[in-house]
């Protein structure tokens, strides 16, 4: 299982629901792996720096999850189709997926690879020093 | 032989320095900063960021170019 993160950019002028449509396939799939969604963040409407598709403008979707490879390979199949679905980038986090602390602040800055290697403010907590062991 | 005498000033790496700055494409404010005008990444022997940083920083414009947070050429019109 490996951590990836997922940057979807979809048309402006789809509706809310579609939108949802669109993550919920993309949950089913990562389910049918045995993977996990761990954050969905949408930003919503943004000015993009450049024409994609003569649109000027998208709603960005972070997704974060624990997935594997073959996961990767069907959502990004599926988008490829997608008429909706500008563009996607999909990052790879971790290589070995390590269950984020339970606090929902840290979430937050677990969630750059940078910030996993830098030391951890709460290092008495217990789980990070398995965090630490596992690396 | 008269030798010339240019002062250095020694640059230090931004990042370095301040640790508070995250490199992360997900961020362009803090990313346009080192790029020029044109979208140009800056090189490092101008602003002296350290072999490590520079890497970081490099990986993290192109991803941010790719998924359209910033431009590859510059200005919207360019």
């Amino acid at each position: 299982m490996r951590r990836y993160e997922t940057i979807t950019i979809i048309k402006a002028n789809i509706a809310e629901d579609e939108i949802d449509t669109i993550l919920d396939r993309m949950e089913k799939i990562i389910q049918e792996e045995n993977g996990e969604v761990l954050k969905v963040d949408k930003w919503g409407l943004r000015k993009l720096a450049y024409l994609i598709k003569k649109e000027q403008q998208g709603y960005y979707i972070l997704t974060e999850y624990a997935g594997t490879p073959a996961a990767v390979n069907e959502i990004e199949r599926i988008f490829k189709i997608d008429e909706r679905i500008l563009k996607y980038m999909t990052i790879k986090l971790q290589d070995v997926y390590i269950a984020d602390e339970p606090s929902k602040d840290e979430d937050q800055k677990e969630s750059d690879q940078e910030e996993i290697k830098t030391e951890n403010s709460e290092a008495d907590a217990p789980e990070a020093d398995a965090i630490d062991k596992a690396e | 032989m008269k030798k010339k005498k240019i002062f250095h000033r020694r640059k230090v790496c931004r990042f370095c320095a301040d640790r508070d700055i995250i490199i992360d494409y997900k961020d362009p404010k803090v990313l346009r900063s080192f790029v020029s005008e044109r979208g140009k990444i800056i090189p490092r022997r101008i602003f002296g960021t350290c072999a490590k940083h520079q890497r970081e920083l490099t990986e993290a414009i192109k991803r941010a170019r790719q998924i359209a947070l910033m431009s590859y050429s510059g200005s919207m019109q360019g």
